[in-house]
């Protein structure tokens, strides 16, 4: 499946062919911290398929729980992130893309859960939680 | 609650006082993007009590679904999201910490979810979804 995306901010496009039965959560402690979130989702495109236009910046984690760096990249401009690769010279074989940067976001639903070792114990009980359609103020005060 | 963090690469540490109770979950579509991910948490601190070092790069986005821009800071260095607060010189009353970077995160339990009508539909049926305990292959 063809798929394409930009970062928040339009600096960062790519494009490149998935296979949405490799639409993955991850509950990683650092995709955790990397997102500022609870996980994050995921999808594969061979290297061989993808394009990009800008240029991202890069960070190398050596920290991962499976033990193998990784390059982590993200826009410069507004911090969105993009993909994770293997270290070495592009292309590699494979990128692991950021699903919510994604248009076919709506196509991609999550096959499996990895690293749920780690994963927020609120998270399969999300639906409990009080939600608004739209935005709420979180406390009395205005949100400014 | 004293809550303090870092980004990934430590080159961002940030503390402050929160009340647990504002943590928040937002699925609007610019969290997604800009996570990466269907959501983010979100937790408030009152500018007065946030201590931060190392400066994190701004990105002041104007597209936010309830058309409020709003500066988003994340690592230089590793990308890691930080806060979003409000535009403006100094120091700003309000910043939203982002929760996945916080020490504190297994107190930091959800008490709201915003901006579900864009909420990726998965998200509820969550426990469906097969999973392993560590990780498996893609």
């Amino acid at each position: 499946m063809r798929v394409n995306g930009t970062c928040h901010c339009g600096a960062i496009t790519i494009e490149g062919e998935v296979d949405p039965e490799t639409a993955t959560i991850c509950h990683c402690t650092d995709c955790q911290t990397s997102t500022g979130s609870a996980f994050r989702v995921s999808i594969r495109a061979p290297g061989a398929t993808l394009r990009m236009n800008g240029r991202p910046a890069t960070y190398l984690k050596t920290t991962a729980n499976s033990g193998n760096p990784r390059v982590q990249a993200f826009c410069p401009t507004c911090g969105s992130p993009i993909y994770s690769t293997s270290p070495g010279e592009h292309p590699r074989p494979s990128y692991t893309l950021r699903v919510g940067i994604l248009r076919q976001r709506d196509q991609l639903v999550p096959k499996r859960q990895i690293w749920t070792r780690s994963a927020r114990p609120w998270v399969a009980h999300i639906g409990d939680i009080p939600h608004s359609e739209l935005s709420t103020v979180p406390v009395s005060e205005p949100r400014r | 609650m004293r809550i303090d963090g870092a980004c990934h690469c430590g080159f961002i540490a940030i503390e402050g006082e929160a009340d647990p109770k504002t943590t928040t979950i937002c699925h609007c579509t610019d969290c997604q993007t800009m996570s990466g991910g269907p959501f983010r948490v979100s937790v408030r601190v009152p500018g007065a009590s946030l201590k931060m070092t190392g400066q994190p790069a701004t990105y002041v986005k104007t597209t936010a679904a309830s058309g409020i821009p709003r500066v988003q800071a994340f690592c230089p260095k590793c990308g890691t999201a930080i806060y979003a607060t409000s535009v403006g010189d100094g120091v700003q009353p309000f910043y939203m910490v982002r929760v996945g970077i916080l020490r504190q995160r297994d107190k930091l339990v959800p008490t709201q979810q915003i901006w579900l009508r864009s909420a990726r539909p998965w998200v509820g049926d969550i426990a469906a979804v097969p999973s392993s305990e560590l990780a498996t292959a893609l």
